[in-house]
């Protein structure tokens, strides 16, 4: 099948008006993107479908907001920290993590990785996706 | 992740003249303010072919490169508004932005020219205004890029359909690198803190000895002004704060103004072209890779690539590089590629770094202009920059910051906040 000329990215932000998260699956390896697109990344296959994703999800690194990279508009989403997060399906990501603070930074950095999940929030005009620790973390 | 086996080139391509600017804050100073695009590209070019001893007619092709046109200069043609500047009107010319790493590929595009066959001589020239905008409607009057506006304007560099959404891409680029050593090798909050100011110490004793710098009071001097009898207290001190979880301001780019260019000709013509007067420095290979600003651990994945593609195709071993560069303007970056590279050992590379062994007079010399922490910044030319100051490393040129040991072997490893990475290997041609 040849790629399709397509709203992928419309469809992305539709899924999460919906509370579903998608990604794109490979045909031909199985691998997952997301955010979708449309070939695969690891085999180079056009040919995908839409998959809903879990939501379940490792952080693998933590960097705590500062001066340069803390935005006010963002103080509502505090205590956070930006992290590189693994989704279960594989694909991974950079992201917000909240439940992150300086009180609890070193000890979840000796834990890595750590579970977290995704949420999904109203930013604007759009919904997007942020991550947050599970609880016991 | 995706790999490139490269190709020999066709035919073998050279360095024969670079030319580059001081790199300033031009509307701070009396004497540079008004300075404009055409001055300094031009001035840049020039200066090229004088180095090369060549003249314009003898360059059959440009390219120009410059991170942020539009934000800059207004300018989405920006090539054609230096034109007149160099004696080469009439003759083709491309555009190519590709953010703090167009520098270097600037010369992976000249060489390319080159090497297909295409093209026998080739200029190739960066220039950015990273300190200023123009005034609207004036012809040169430009007026300070405030930090503040600086940031807002990078998001330009990072996908708006899904990186700016998830509002992580942008900033973690200050730390991540920090943290991956950190946490990889077991370093304590204070040695990898002690192990970024060196860094910043080193590059700016380097500075204080490259005319063409724009920082060139070392901390040492800046610390006993301040009171300090031991330069770390210093660093460590909010005399040197902290911007990012790891990173100070001390290892933070100073963004700031220039321009530099480099003349490539197919090897076999350096002695027609040259009359035998200039020392070739062959391109033997340059690798790439690009991860969009999404991707974790982005720099370190695509160093890894692009230096394992030019190892690869150069069959150059990582203990042949006598003389490293990296683009450093979050400074973590020259510790990471330099041990990527095979240059430092794994995970031993901070030791180097804490004992002083890369700066000019170390055994294992880095950024010997200064880096982008203290040399300057200003964005695509910074590259070009470097490639100039490894040429006059390589023909024993730099006086006083003249690196112990000639160097033969050269790598510079590009990378760009817009997310593209270079690996080149530069060789000492023997005539």
């Amino acid at each position: 099948m040849s790629v399709k000329l397509e709203k992928i990215v419309k469809t992305y932000y539709d899924g999460l008006e919906e509370g579903k998260l998608l990604g794109r699956k490979c045909k031909r390896c199985g691998a997952i993107e997301f955010p979708p697109v449309y070939a695969c990344n690891t085999c180079g296959c056009a040919d995908t479908e839409w998959v809903e994703i879990s939501g379940k999800a490792k952080m693998t690194s933590l960097i705590m907001p500062a001066v340069l990279s803390t935005r006010p508009e963002n103080n509502d989403l505090m205590p956070y920290c930006f992290a590189t997060v693994e989704i279960e399906e594989g694909a991974g990501v950079n992201a917000m993590v909240q439940g992150v603070s300086k009180k609890n930074r070193d000890e979840l950095m000796a834990k890595l990785p750590v579970d977290v999940h995704a949420k999904i929030i109203q930013r604007g005009e759009v919904k997007t996706v942020i991550f947050e620790l599970d609880e016991g973390e | 992740m995706n790999q490139t086996k490269l190709n020999k080139y066709s035919r073998s391509v050279s360095i024969i003249g670079v030319g580059c600017t001081p790199f300033m804050y031009t509307v701070d100073n009396e004497e540079t303010n008004g300075l404009t695009e055409g001055e300094l590209f031009g001035y840049a070019a020039l200066k090229a072919m004088e180095n090369a001893g060549i003249e314009p007619k003898d360059v059959d092709f440009y390219f120009h490169g410059e991170a942020s046109p539009l934000n800059s200069s207004n300018y989405i043609t920006p090539n054609m508004q230096v034109a007149n500047w160099f004696g080469m009107k009439g003759k083709g010319s491309i555009h190519h932005s590709e953010a703090c790493c167009t520098g270097y590929l600037a010369l992976e595009q000249a060489v390319n020219a080159v090497a297909s066959g295409k093209y026998n001589c080739m200029l190739s020239g960066c220039v950015e205004f990273g300190d200023s905008v123009c005034v609207e409607n004036h012809p040169y009057k430009r007026e300070k890029l405030e930090m503040g506006k600086f940031l807002e304007t990078t998001k330009w560099i990072y996908d708006r359909c899904y990186t700016r959404q998830f509002m992580t891409g942008s900033t973690i680029v200050f730390d991540d690198a920090a943290q991956a050593y950190a946490l990889k090798y077991h370093l304590t909050d204070q040695q990898i803190d002690d192990t970024l100011n060196h860094m910043s110490i080193n590059n700016r004793r380097n500075a204080a000895k490259a005319p063409l710098a724009l920082e060139r009071r070392e901390y040492a001097d800046l610390a006993k002004e301040a009171g300090f009898d031991d330069v770390m207290d210093y660093m460590r001190s909010p005399y040197n704060p902290k911007m990012g979880d790891y990173l100070r301001v001390g290892g933070m780019e100073l963004k700031c103004d220039g321009a530099a260019a480099v003349i490539v000709c197919a090897t076999d013509m350096v002695e027609e072209l040259t009359h035998g007067k200039v020392t070739p420095i062959e391109v033997l290979g340059i690798g790439s890779s690009a991860l969009e600003g999404n991707t974790p651990h982005l720099e370190i994945e695509g160093t890894k690539e692009a230096i394992r593609q030019v190892y690869e195709v150069t069959g150059v071993k990582p203990d042949e590089i006598d003389l490293f560069y990296a683009n450093d303007f979050i400074i973590t970056s020259h510790l990471i590629a330099a041990e990527i590279a095979g240059y430092l050992s794994e995970g031993e590379g901070w030791k180097y770094v804490c004992e002083g062994r890369t700066a000019y007079d170390g055994d294992k010399p880095i950024n010997t202009n200064g880096g982008r922490t203290s040399f300057g910044h200003a964005h695509a030319a910074s590259g070009l920059a470097d490639i100039y100051e490894a040429v006059m490393q390589m023909r024993n040129e730099c006086g006083e910051r003249q690196v112990k040991k000639l160097p033969k072997t050269t790598m510079l490893r590009g990378f760009g906040g817009g997310q593209n990475l270079a690996a080149i290997i530069l060789r000492t041609k023997e005539l």
